[in-house]
């Protein structure tokens, strides 16, 4: 049952939907021959009772911290317990197994800075933007997702999000004005995309569609805070734009 | 059309890009990169009905298509989902209504926030909608958990 409750924890840490966590967990549980396996899983904690012959009840209590998702660990856990119900692994293996999955290394910070302002670039083109446009968002990206490593950790998530993209919406000015970009608008937009809350948001869907309304509405909650809380940054760097450039300056 | 064609590639590329940021493996890249160029490539032929519809459409032809190839790479949903649906997301219609609060046009602002918000609803009914769909439609006879 250890087993079970660590493969839980991983896969809820990295944004997992809970049904996929208590799933898992029923599974692995009864697989090692857990009669009473029960698993009641909230988007912040986890409760699961067991018995067996041997032992009559059995009761442990996690509470897991909201962190960032790691979405290969999710995938990696999900291999592992298909092949668990498939019987390849013993109890002991299989809490090795685990613990390399947990000890996963993500991708290089390098590699993430990157594909921020790749992907701040691509958008900004999407939303209809030109090349200048595209590159000036990326090196905004960039530096957003150096700001993210440096201080995500320290900020709460709401002062976090508003210092980001009011950073954001600052240095998109500043591009502008020195003339990279010439397209204000799409800048800000393509390079705010690395806040945006898309793993809450999809994750609570489907919570709510499964009928996991605590855990989805604490979701749904985390993503509406980040996007009030991008736009009242995005709102701040436009005001502070606008008074330290005499108005009128954003096209 | 030129403008087209850039818009579903960059869509492509934005999606792979944010994979890696959440730390998709990387063997599943191009899957996520066509998913996503493919809701945006729906986007844009929808869109001319109107923009709430179009993402409406969109989420559901993403979220499908996510479906469909969880159950061929035997992988979790979630992984093609999440990055699919960021072009959709209304990440555009909450700038402009920061941006529209600050330069006193409420009027505006008030109607991009009722965009976004609308929008936001479009995509939780096509999620919803898709998800409804019997998961042994997709599996076709193999039971496999997506």
């Amino acid at each position: 049952m250890e087993t079970a409750l660590e493969a839980g924890h991983i896969l809820l840490e990295n944004g997992a939907e809970i049904f996929r966590v208590e799933e898992t967990m029923d599974r692995i549980c009864h697989h090692y021959g857990l009669e009473s396996g029960n698993a009641f899983v909230l988007s912040n904690g986890i409760f699961v009772t067991a018995g067996d012959t041997r032992e009559q009840v059995f009761a442990k209590v996690q509470h897991i911290p909201v962190s960032s998702a790691q979405l290969d660990k999710v995938v990696a856990v999900n291999q592992l317990s298909r092949e668990i119900v498939q019987g390849k692994y013993t109890v002991q293996e299989a809490g090795e197994a685990l613990k390399r999955i947990r000890n996963m290394q993500g991708k290089t910070r390098w590699a993430r800075i990157l594909a921020s302002g790749l992907g701040s670039g691509a958008f900004c083109v999407l939303f209809g933007g030109n090349l200048q446009d595209a590159f000036s968002a990326s090196a905004a990206g960039l530096l957003l997702y150096l700001f993210v490593l440096g201080m995500g950790e320290r900020l709460s998530k709401i002062v976090f999000n508003i210092a980001g993209s009011a950073l954001v919406t600052l240095l998109c000015g500043f591009l502008g004005f020195v003339g990279v970009g010439v397209h204000m608008n799409f800048m800000i937009m393509g390079s705010i995309m690395p806040l945006i809350p898309g793993v809450p948001f999809v994750n609570a869907i489907r919570d709510m569609a499964n009928g996991d309304y605590i855990s989805g509405s604490v979701r749904m909650l985390d993503a509406l805070l980040t996007f009030v809380c991008i736009a009242i940054g995005v709102g701040l760097g436009t005001a502070l734009l606008h008074g330290g450039m005499g108005g009128g300056y954003l096209v | 059309m030129m403008q087209a064609i850039s818009q579903i590639l960059s869509a492509a590329l934005g999606t792979m890009a944010f994979g890696l940021l959440y730390g998709v493996p990387r063997n599943y890249y191009p899957y996520c990169g066509a998913i996503g160029g493919a809701g945006w490539l729906v986007y844009l032929a929808v869109s001319p009905w109107g923009g709430i519809l179009a993402s409406l459409v969109a989420t559901m032809a993403v979220a499908l298509l996510s479906r469909f190839t969880a159950i061929r790479k035997r992988c979790p949903v979630t992984v093609f989902l999440i990055t699919g649906i960021f072009p959709l997301v209304p990440g555009a219609q909450v700038y402009w209504m920061a941006y529209y609060f600050v330069t006193d046009e409420t009027g505006l602002a008030a109607q991009n926030g009722y965009l976004a918000v609308k929008t936001a609803f479009a995509i939780v009914l096509g999620i919803v909608f898709v998800f409804e769909i019997p998961q042994r439609v997709f599996a076709r006879r193999r039971k496999k958990k997506c």
